[in-house]
């Protein structure tokens, strides 16, 4: 069966990804038709049952609606055409199937006039079921695609009938998923902080790590936890764990992210919170989970850190040091060891290596990974790829002279790799020759990413 | 929380800390019993990564007998009622846990522990 999808107007670089990732999580597949291109808001595809097509619509996020497709052309005329030749797909609404007719346009509105023109030229189809606007049988719709203008001023109605591109079809379902956007809206959620990321990018994160029931799935950063509820409300069990346990908890009890999840009923889902380093965390063997699925502290707005000092105490300094140590005074409980920096390069590569030792075989690490737009190059990510892990999605989230690139990362290997140490490493004195986009990538921000002279 | 489930799966990592470290022994534990969704597929999954001595042992501690003490070849739907009782329904809100080799303790406060370790104490 052939599909017509319409795609909200948002985060074009994600649709595909989005729509592949929810297909392989539902075990079905997706023949893309003609030349599918994503920056398009109109998608025509071919799938084996509609049950496939009502889970894009139940599912993605950036799924607007979903039709059945009844014909495509770049006139009229062949679309026309192309109509009444599938018209086994549509007689069986001719003798008395009540309906209502859509002509819509993409960056365009068409007057009113025209679009009672355009719905009377499909005459020919001969529907004898009344017109009904509110609650029809069926809903036709006729989709008109034009260029972006972008900022070219004209007036309203200038260009009419100049459309690139034309769709027809039948309403299978409009896509639910977006509603989950205004659910998750941070601003109403119990508990949030400034690195809370917003609702649609985390609904996308969790559709990207394929999160269903009976999944185990971490957030090494959990912070407030954005990503752990749309996970969870997908039904998996999330462990989350954060250097700052304050982060997790704000004030009172019970602890922030629980509150949040209670509100939306997902708490039992968050399994468990921890306060530790990720890069010297205390689990004691690899393989658990399903999927990893994190916004990696990279300098803006919670810098990067680990435990360690960015100078050795002097030998007698360290004596005295552990001394008080060991023996702690009340009043500085509890103990917060002292951080130092970490450089965003080394952290994206020490997150795939310890991906690939806490992922089950077949998991899934999706992470942001912040990016100066004019510098990246392919190369950047599959610098820090290692053995066994593979890039499955890459999708620009693109602010102009910075950006952010939704990583997706597939563990296909079954090989249990022993724990990853991760040592701190050079990053300056790299013995690689290519430097990513991303490395330094606090300095470049605050440096308004001017070009930078040698 | 702390989950059994989590439970099972952390151990002391404090430098040169490698062996015997592993299942901390909980102290002062501050126990609820919160009910929590079933899930079969998440209960099997996690089956071959459990320590089951130690998820005994520990659930004894805390007042549960209710697992078989060798670990089952055959799940069948009384078992998996309990194990998800064991793992998923039994949280410590307050309490430490203890390595038993160096007696490092982990503080845990409104069911959250703090694993972080301090510099010196990083392998
Ligand atoms: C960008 S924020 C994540 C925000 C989170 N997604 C949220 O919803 O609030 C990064 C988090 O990583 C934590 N972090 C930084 N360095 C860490 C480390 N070495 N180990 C574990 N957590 C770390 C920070 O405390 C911060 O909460
Ligand atoms: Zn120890």
């Amino acid at each position: 069966m052939r599909y017509l999808v319409v795609f909200a107007q948002a985060h074009n670089d994600f649709r595909l990804p989005e729509l592949c990732s929810v297909a392989e999580l539902h075990a079905f597949t997706i023949d893309f038709y003609g030349t599918c291109d994503p920056t398009r808001p109109y998608m025509v595809l071919d799938l084996a049952e509609e049950a496939h097509a009502q889970i894009l619509a139940r599912r993605c996020i950036l799924v607007k609606s979903v039709y059945e497709y009844y014909a495509d052309g770049s006139s009229y005329d062949q679309l026309h055409e192309l109509t009444r030749a599938n018209r086994g797909q549509w007689e069986k609404y001719i003798p008395d199937t009540s309906f209502r007719f859509n002509v819509t346009a993409y960056n365009h509105k068409i007057p009113q006039s025209r679009q009672r023109c355009v719905v009377e030229s499909f005459a020919y189809m001969g529907f004898l079921g009344k017109i009904d606007m509110k609650h029809p049988d069926i809903v036709l719709a006729c989709f008109e695609e034009y260029l972006d203008r972008h900022e070219t001023t004209r007036a309203k109605y200038d260009g009419d009938g100049d459309f690139i591109h034309l769709y027809f079809g039948k309403l299978l379902e409009e896509g639910s998923a977006r509603s989950l956007i205004s659910k998750f809206d941070v601003k109403k959620r119990a508990y949030f902080g400034n690195t809370s990321m917003e609702a649609e990018v985390s609904l996308l994160m969790a559709n990207q790590s394929l999160a269903s029931p009976g999944k185990f799935i971490y957030d090494p950063f959990m912070g407030t936890g954005s990503m752990a509820y749309p996970t969870a409300h997908f039904g998996a069990f999330v462990f989350g764990s954060d250097i700052d346990g304050r982060q997790m908890r704000g004030k009172g009890n019970p602890p922030g992210v629980l509150r949040a999840a209670a509100q939306y009923g997902i708490d039992s889902r968050i399994v468990d919170l921890c306060t530790f380093d990720v890069t010297n965390h205390p689990l004691r063997c690899g393989g658990l989970f399903d999927a990893i699925v994190t916004d990696p502290p990279y300098g803006v707005r919670a810098g990067a850190k680990r435990i360690g000092r960015k100078q050795e105490l002097s030998p007698a300094r360290m004596e005295s040091y552990m001394e008080h140590r060991q023996n702690p005074q009340p009043d500085d409980q509890p103990y917060i060891p002292p951080t130092k920096p970490y450089e965003l390069s080394s952290l994206v590569a020490d997150l795939v290596l310890l991906a690939r030792y806490l992922l089950k075989c077949g998991g899934r690490l999706v992470f942001f990974l912040p990016t100066v737009t004019e510098d990246y190059s392919e190369l950047d990510v599959h610098q820090f790829l290692c053995e066994g892990m593979e890039v499955v999605g890459n999708s620009l989230q693109d602010f102009g002279s910075w950006g952010r690139r939704l990583i997706t990362i597939k563990k296909v290997t079954d090989i249990q790799n022993a724990a990853p140490i991760l040592h701190d490493r050079d990053s300056s004195a790299s013995d690689l020759d290519h430097t990513p986009a991303h490395q330094h990538f606090r300095d470049k921000y605050f440096q308004g990413f001017k070009q930078r002279s040698a | 929380m702390v989950r059994l489930i989590t439970h099972n799966l952390l151990a002391c990592h404090a430098k040169g800390c490698t062996s015997n470290n592993f299942p901390l022994r909980f102290e002062n534990a501050r126990v609820e019993l919160r009910e929590a969704e079933f899930n079969g597929d998440f209960l099997q999954g996690f089956l071959p990564k459990i320590e089951w001595n130690a998820l005994v042992d520990t659930a004894k501690q805390l007042g549960d007998t209710s697992l078989p003490p060798e670990q089952p070849e055959m799940t069948d739907d009384e078992f998996l009622k309990n194990l998800h009782h064991v793992l998923m329904e039994i949280h410590v809100e307050e309490g430490v846990m203890i390595c038993p080799n160096c007696s490092r303790n982990y503080p845990i406060s409104n069911g959250i522990p703090n694993m972080l370790l301090a510099d010196y104490e990083i392998a």
